[in-house]
């Protein structure tokens, strides 16, 4: 009875000093262990997506591996509508080893042309972004590091406005209608494509439409004076707005026309 | 030897050090970082400590009796049950705020957790024996002597 008693007291003393170094030498490492993030970059993408990249690394000093690292983000807009998630895995991080790594952020276009994202393509707004890095450490203590910051977002309809639409003598039968057409392109990418401009009267019917081409490069403004044939009798009650470029395709923005 | 009473309050001034003083000067320092935190633990702490110190104390004011394993076996059964309800809440969470930006850090620290009542079973265990082989050597003590037969 004696000697299993010694041996279980031991046992504990030996449990003791085990837990205990392991303590001391995690919380020593945990210092030791250094995450450091790079400056946003931007980069268009021809299917008409923005690619928002975050260079990061993480310097591990400590005595223990740290494995299955992932950052995860999550961009949503003013309403706090998902746009986007992406995730990057380090598997491992060796103890004494410095690791490099992009993380990348893409943000579709085409997405954002849905019914309820639509409102990105015309308000510029901060976007939120929510991140949480999660990591194994000496692959028995997980950690989270979890925040969120803000994407500064430019529209690339920002603005769309139509002016005051005046008439024309054209013949007989019909007028010119000149119709003033602006907006600022806020965004990172070039509107390439077309613009095709409808005017509807009071029963909803379509009076005339004219497609123009769109070229705008980012930070630019478009503002040009279309010229539609409509009836002379007709009343010009709303322009319906159709656009088709290499980065989405959206419409009708319905402006009504004074 | 020092009288019982004498060892007992020496005990219970080390464990008050050990398990509370220690401790509450390391929260000091986070204390800016993560008040919430500790704040939460510190009652915790508090309660554990008080139950320990009693059943060191009374262990030692009664040792030379069974009592003495007995209360050494109530305080890593205190101890056990105190561990399994605190694992639920050995997820650490904190928020610090870097350079106006609000960042959570959360750790599971059950693993620690777990081998600690590895170690309290382990203890829970040689207590048990200790106060089975106290009685079987007090019954030994009160057997009569066998006298040689002649």
């Amino acid at each position: 009875m004696k000697q299993a008693i010694r041996a279980l007291g031991w046992a504990i003393y030996i449990f003791w000093i085990i837990l205990l170094f392991f303590i001391v030498t995690a919380v020593y490492s945990a210092f030791q262990f250094t995450p450091g993030f790079g400056d946003l970059s931007y980069t268009n993408v021809s299917n008409g997506s923005l690619v928002v990249s975050l260079p990061f690394s993480i310097k591990n000093g400590g005595l223990y591996d740290v494995s299955d690292l992932q950052l995860a983000t999550l961009i949503k807009d003013g309403q706090g509508l998902r746009i986007s998630n992406s995730t990057t895995l380090v598997p491992r991080i060796p103890r004494g080893n410095n690791v490099s790594a992009t993380h990348t952020m893409s943000i579709s276009f085409s997405q954002l042309a849905s019914d309820t994202l639509s409102h990105v393509l015309f308000d510029d707004e901060a976007l939120d972004v929510e991140f949480a890095l999660r990591l194994s450490y000496a692959s028995a203590v997980p950690f989270r590091i979890s925040g969120n910051f803000s994407l500064p977002w430019g529209a690339p309809l920002s603005g769309l406005a139509i002016g005051d639409v005046s008439s024309l003598p054209y013949n007989a039968t019909h007028r010119r209608a000149a119709v003033p057409v602006s907006f600022d392109n806020h965004s990172l990418i070039s509107l390439e494509g077309t613009m095709q401009l409808e005017l509807v009267d009071d029963g909803g019917h379509t009076l005339s439409y004219e497609i123009t081409a769109l070229d705008v490069l980012p930070d630019r403004s478009y503002s040009s004076i279309l010229e539609l044939i409509v009836p002379v009798s007709s009343t010009i009650r709303e322009a319906h707005l159709f656009f088709n470029t290499s980065a989405f395709n959206y419409g009708p923005v319905v402006i009504p026309v004074v | 030897m020092p009288p019982r009473i004498v060892k007992a309050i020496i005990k219970g001034v080390f464990y008050f050090a050990l398990l509370y003083a220690l401790p509450m000067f390391f929260a000091s320092r986070v204390s800016e970082f993560a008040p919430d935190l500790v704040a939460r633990y510190t009652q915790l702490l508090a309660l554990f400590t008080t139950v320990v110190i009693f059943f060191v104390v009374a262990a030692e004011l009664a040792s030379g009796t069974i009592f003495r394993h007995g209360f050494n076996i109530g305080k890593a059964i205190f101890v056990l049950i105190f561990f399994v309800i605190t694992l639920d809440r050995a997820l650490i969470e904190m928020t610090l705020d870097l350079e106006g930006t609000s960042v959570g850090v959360s750790a599971d620290l059950r693993i620690f957790l777990i081998f600690l009542i590895a170690i309290d079973l382990l203890a829970l265990a040689k207590n048990t024996l200790q106060a089975v082989d106290f009685m079987s050597e007090r019954i030994e003590q009160q057997l009569p002597t066998p006298e040689p037969v002649e």
